[in-house]
């Protein structure tokens, strides 16, 4: 697969967490769209599942910046 | 509402699915277009379904039951009151569900779909109007909410009704989804319609072998259900119930309900009739050996024999008291009594008496159990206002005992006031209504009502299979019974109960299907009918004579199974009571029909009887009452099918109302002047339902092929709903390039099949090739299959819930691990992102993690156990592993909350599949084939157009299963191929075979549609004309790839250590005790003792020989010796067995002797 640097995503702040394999950074770099509105934005961990404009309680992850290759068959 | 009434219209008018009918041609059909009464009159049907008809009555019944019955319930159970202070009482005013906000927009938790995606219950609040004591005060208070209803789809409760399709996309909701389903807990729930025997009417039925008759009635009311019987017992009449403990002789009964003269029974009972007063006379001698001659005496004796099961407290009652009660309230419970008048309930049971006496007459008299007009279908309003009344039942004495045990502290600071507690009860209404929906269980104290099974999760596998499933009746007859009467196609369910579609195997004949043009009754009021009845010339039964009842030429009236009065001159009364109907002033769904045998005229207002419009004749002329300006007002629009009934062109009849008719199925039946028809059939394919409606020309079809299709078009891969893309369903099946049949029925269109379709229109060459062809196999094109023939994708849901734990724990994601030298994802976490979430769009392969959950260790430790709070928070691994022999994709990832704030993901997986070899498919005729093989383009045969077909179908497939329909599809699908044009097959219609075979040869082809073809491998002209063209076919849900399973070695059940079962489990393909059998009576035994112990199952036991028993390392713990224990090899299932045994307190002992001594 595709190396992590692709998918804009920040690398860890500090290193005791990197070493430990865990991510614990504010926002993970993945974006979210809300079902409602369709405002894309970025979650914690610890946020709740909530749309950041509307409010609405239904989000779907956005798509992967990572290649994707299909087989046309 | 009369204000609404303006929006409506203009709703109406922009709503897309009329927009068809404001074009200048509409179904083919130009505004200027001659109209013809004969083939025209089918655009009623379109207009009836927009009114009525396969799903509204669901909704109908629904909406009765939010608008009108729980106003009834209410009413019912009226008052709260107090044990403790008599001044109390808090008393119901109204009830609604549902509220309007100020803008008139609907106010309910959420859209339906979003009660879908985030599994929660798509309700509306039940707000109730009260008034209550508060100290000395009476106050009122309103719209306080006593609980959530579940609302069904698209029922006037729900924010979908009346919405045109733009308003649908916005809440994301499918403009063709039929509605009437409930959503709880984010699953779809459907209320079947239920099948009942019908309530509150004489059954009588005989044994001649025996000769027993009986009458039997089944009274229900809001507060009991009861069956009463009259029967005859030695050719004397008994009145027997379930609370009487001896059956009692009628004359008995009879006098006890106040009818105490011999002559004034026998006038009641048989008339002047000489043989029923030779046949009843015996029953008087009983009654004078018994000595009852007067009331009293007969109250006595029936207050004897009474059950009482008195509520401790409740005084005790004389023999007298009992006898009364006893005819008061439990004999025919359904006709109430008021100051004691039991004339009514007297002459109920003495026209019980008269139909047995009829039937021990003459033993054809009887009813049949299984005529569809003793029949009731129950609605989901019914069982909701059941459950609703039950609950509600509970929540009352629920809050009586709270008020109760707050009035009786003395010494209360403040007035009491009862609000404050009534919504601690509200969580049972709604749990109460959650619980019994989702699981399908109605069980009502009250009533003795135990069903279960009530609920079903609508299938969504197809259209078509959602929509039969709003139509399906399911029967309360139990399944294993061998009677064959219920099963058996019965004559009056035409154009009632769909001829076809029932399922195969146990369930046969039991599950039907409504027809295409019916509808079910709702409850009507009966108060207004009695009324119109008297004004109408019928004499008051109180009033009348006895002597008269049963003279000739007298005809009883009934009113929902009930004698209300007599009248001399019926066919008067019923053209009339018919009259008054179609012209509006009695509701149009009354029925009445009289009856020459019982010389009976029977008016029914009941709920859950089925009945369908029909066109009314008119008696003097003799021709239709619709005519074609009608018509022409219909198609422009300016009419509506309620107008047709307004005006007396149309009228409902239920099943016994037909009986009283002479229906002409066709126009030209009426020339016939020698018939004195009163009704036309609409159209005659009504005789189907939805389902069977799909089938091309299935009058051509031997009739078990259209109930196997009725089976298989419910399996069909197509398009789901316009928000297919939209929806995350367990399991969804989609078809990539779904087309709409070349040949189509009008049940197609009225259902909008071709809008939502589900197979493709193959062309099709019934011919051998390559013997991959046999037993129904089908020869499959490659370049079709490259080209998108069959394709179909599968989407699969799983749910990952992270839960949140009493002592502040909580389930927790990880992102992706890396290894540690070459910084690159570890294989399991490719298909997750930072978030420990799938990414979507990747592709996940077996083995690969899509949610990498942990859950915390300490989850069930509290706070209070610990002391203190737990300091470090250690996780385990829970992550869910996608398992599967082809990789999936990521379709979607859908994170929300659900009810109680618990996280929720859903991960949506696709894949897209070709069809292999083993894929099942079916044309719309009953004959299903799977893939045999996949052949190359150029090796199939081409016609000298170059055309090759996609499927080669064997042609023995026609002679055995006489499909013809299948035949003339394939010639009318050709036609409309070369003509550019769409055909029809509907039911007794359609394209006509000879226009078809005058098109083939028009265009210069064979007129039965044969074709010269090449081979495709020789080249060489083939030997014979080959039947070519385009058949319709379906791609159904079984394939390969979801059952193929081998194993070698795997997993095994760690007690009997087998090898585990089924498919999901990685199972071994078990060898039977019949293979076994096999290989035993060849006599290779030394083969099995090797195959199935030493090479798996063998297992060294030290067996005691001196016990029998088995100990262990050379020593046996029950001899307590090593002297006689030997070693020897016998399979671990024999050992289980052997343990088991002991545990139960069988000891086997196992005696071994010397092979060679034997």
């Amino acid at each position: 697969m595709s190396s992590p640097q692709r998918e804009g995503f920040s690398a860890p702040s500090s290193l005791s967490h990197a070493a430990h394999g865990q991510i614990t950074s504010k926002t993970l770099g993945i974006k979210y769209n809300c079902a409602q509105c369709g405002s894309s934005f970025q979650l914690s961990r610890s946020d709740a599942i909530r749309c950041k404009e509307c409010g609405h309680r239904v989000l779907y992850k956005a798509r992967t910046r990572r290649m994707v290759q299909f087989e046309a068959r | 509402m009369p204000s609404k009434r303006p929006h409506l219209d203009s709703d109406m008018a922009s709503d897309e699915a009329f927009l068809d009918l404001l074009k200048p041609t509409y179904k083919g059909k130009g505004l200027t277009d001659e109209i013809k009464t004969a083939e025209d009159k089918w655009n009623l049907l379109p207009a009836f379904l927009k009114v009525k008809g396969l799903v509204k009555q669901h909704l109908d019944s629904f909406n009765y039951f939010v608008d009108v019955d729980l106003k009834k319930i209410i009413k019912a159970n009226e008052y709260v009151l107090s044990d403790v202070d008599p001044e109390f009482f808090l008393r119901y005013t109204d009830i609604r569900v549902g509220y309007r906000s100020r803008d008139g927009r609907k106010v309910l938790d959420g859209s339906p779909h979003e009660c879908r995606l985030r599994d929660i219950t798509y309700s509306a609040p039940i707000v109730v109007d009260v008034e209550y004591t508060r100290g000395r005060k009476i106050i009122s208070h309103k719209n306080l909410e006593i609980g959530r209803m579940p609302i069904m789809l698209r029922s006037n409760k729900c924010m979908l009704a009346n919405a045109n399709e733009e308003q649908m996309s916005v809440m994301q909701e499918c403009p063709l989804d039929p509605g009437g389903y409930f959503i709880v807990n984010g699953t779809e729930k459907v209320i079947l319609v239920q099948e009942q025997l019908s309530k509150n009417r004489i059954i009588v039925e005989a044994d001649e072998k025996k000769g027993l008759v009986q009458a039997s009635v089944t009274s229900s009311t809001h507060e009991r259900k009861s069956k009463t019987y009259v029967i005859t017992k030695n050719s004397k009449i008994y009145l027997k119930h379930n609370s009487i403990a001896e059956d009692i002789p009628i004359v008995i009964i009879l006098k006890a309900a106040g009818i105490a003269s011999d002559l004034e029974i026998l006038q009641l009972v048989c008339g002047n009739n000489s043989q029923y007063q030779d046949l009843f006379a015996v029953n008087f001698e009983e009654a004078a050996r018994l000595e009852v001659f007067t009331q009293e005496q007969a109250l006595n004796y029936v207050g004897r024999r009474v059950k009482t099961i008195r509520r401790a407290g409740a005084p005790k009652l004389s023999q007298l008291q009992e006898g009364i009660e006893a005819i008061l309230t439990t004999v025919i419970a359904h006709i109430t009594v008021s100051d004691l008048q039991f004339r009514e309930k007297a002459l109920f049971m003495t026209s019980m008496t008269r139909r047995v006496l009829m039937t021990m007459d003459n033993p054809k008299m009887v009813d049949d159990r299984d005529y569809v007009g003793n029949k009731r279908l129950e609605l989901a309003g019914q069982l909701m206002a059941l459950l609703f009344e039950d609950l509600f039942k509970n929540f009352n004495s629920d809050f009586k005992a709270n008020i109760d045990k707050t009035l009786k502290k003395r010494s209360l600071t403040a007035e009491y006031d009862a609000l404050l507690n009534i919504q601690i009860h509200s969580s049972g209404l709604t749990q109460g209504m959650n619980r019994a929906i989702s699981t399908g269980n109605w069980s009502l104290k009250r009533f003795k009502m135990e069903r279960a099974g009530v609920t079903h999760v609508l299938s969504r596998l197809s259209y078509i299979s959602a929509l039969g499933m709003m139509t399906r009746i399911s029967s309360q007859f139990e399944k294993s019974r061998k009677v064959s009467g219920p099963r058996a196609l019965q004559p009056s369910q035409f154009g009632m109960l769909c001829t076809s579609d029932t399922p195969e195997g146990e369930a046969c004949g039991l599950v039907k299907n409504l027809a295409l043009m019916t509808h079910i009754t709702t409850d009507d009021e009966e108060a207004p009918i009695k009324r119109l009845c008297f004004v109408l010339g019928c004499e008051d039964i109180l009033n009348i004579d006895s002597a008269t009842l049963h003279e000739a030429g007298n005809y009883s009236i009934f009113l929902n199974g009930t004698l209300i009065g007599t009248t001399r001159y019926p066919i008067e009364f019923v053209h009339q009571f018919r009259t008054l109907r179609r012209t509006g002033r009695v509701s149009e769904f009354i029925s009445i029909y009289s009856n020459s045998h019982q010389s009976s005229v029977n008016i029914a207002t009941d709920g859950g009887r089925i009945c369908r419009p029909l066109i009314i004749v008119d008696p003097e002329t003799n021709t239709s009452r619709v005519k074609a300006e009608h018509l022409v007002k219909l198609l422009n629009n300016e009419w509506v099918f309620d107008d047709f009934l307004k005006y007396g062109l149309v009228e409902y009849l239920d099943v016994n109302e037909e009986n009283d008719s002479l229906i002409a199925l066709y126009d030209k039946n009426l020339e016939d002047k020698s018939e004195s028809y009163t009704h036309l059939e609409i159209e005659p394919f009504t005789v189907l339902g939805a389902v069977a409606g799909l089938i091309p020309y299935p009058h051509h079809n031997q009739s078990p092929r259209n109930t196997y299709q009725c089976a298989m078009g419910k399996q069909a891969i197509g398009a789901i709903a316009y928000n297919q893309f939209k929806r995350i369903d367990t399991l969804l099946y989609l078809m990539v390039y779904p087309q709409q049949p070349m040949v189509k029925t009008k049940t197609i269109e009225l259902i909008d099949y071709d809008k939502l379709p589900a197979g493709q229109n193959a062309t099709v060459a019934v011919m051998s090739y390559s013997g991959y062809d046999i037993e129904d196999a089908l020869v499959l094109n490659k370049a079709s299959l490259d080209r998108g023939f069959g394709r179909c994708q599968v989407l699969k849901k799983s749910t990952v819930v992270l839960k949140k734990y009493q002592n502040h724990t909580s389930d927790i994601l990880q992102g992706y691990r890396k290894e540690n030298e070459s910084g690159k994802i570890i294989f399991p976490h490719q298909a997750i992102g930072a978030d420990g979430l799938g990414e979507v769009g990747l592709r996940i392969e077996n083995g690969q993690i899509y949610v990498n959950k942990y859950v915390p260790t300490n989850a069930h430790e509290t706070v209070a156990a610990t002391g203190q709070m737990p300091q470090q928070e250690s996780h385990r691994e829970a992550p869910s592993y996608y398992r599967g022999p082809e990789p999936s994709y990521i379709d979607q990832v859908m994170c929300t909350t659900s009810d109680n704030d618990q996280t929720v993901v859903k991960v949506l997986l696709r894949q897209t599949r070709r069809p292999e070899l083993g894929d099942k498919f079916s044309s719309r005729h009953g004959q299903k084939g799977v893939c045999g093989i996949i052949v190359n383009h150029q090796d199939l045969p081409f016609n000298d157009m170059g055309v090759t077909p996609d499927i080669i179908m064997n042609p023995h497939g026609f002679p055995s299963r006489m499909t013809v329909g299948k035949m003339i599809e394939l010639i009318s699908g050709k036609a409309g191929v070369l003509n550019g044009s769409l055909e029809y097959g509907t039911c007794f219609g359609g394209s006509k075979l000879e226009d078809m075979s005058k098109i083939l040869v028009e265009k210069g082809f064979n007129y039965s549609g044969k074709d010269m073809l090449y081979s495709g491998i020789t080249g060489e002209c083939l030997q014979a004309y080959i039947f070519f063209g385009p058949i319709y076919y379906q791609k159904l849900k079984h394939m390969v790839m979801d059952k193929m399973h081998a194993r070698a070695r795997g997993p095994r059940a760690v007690l009997t250590r087998q090898p585990t079962e089924g498919r999901s489990r990685d199972g071994g393909l078990r060898l039977g005790e019949m293979e076994r059998d096999c290989v035993i009576a060849y006599g290779a035994s030394q083969l099995l003792l090797e195959r199935l112990m030493l090479s798996s199952d063998a297992f060294e036991v030290d067996v005691c020989n001196q016990c029998g028993l088995m100990g262990y390392h050379s020593w046996c713990p029950t001899c307590k010796s090593s002297e006689y224990v030997i070693k020897m090899t016998i399979p671990y299932a024999a050992k289980l067995l052997f343990q088991e045994l002991l545990a139960m307190n069988i000891a086997p002992r196992l005696k071994l002797g010397d092979v060679f001594q034997m």
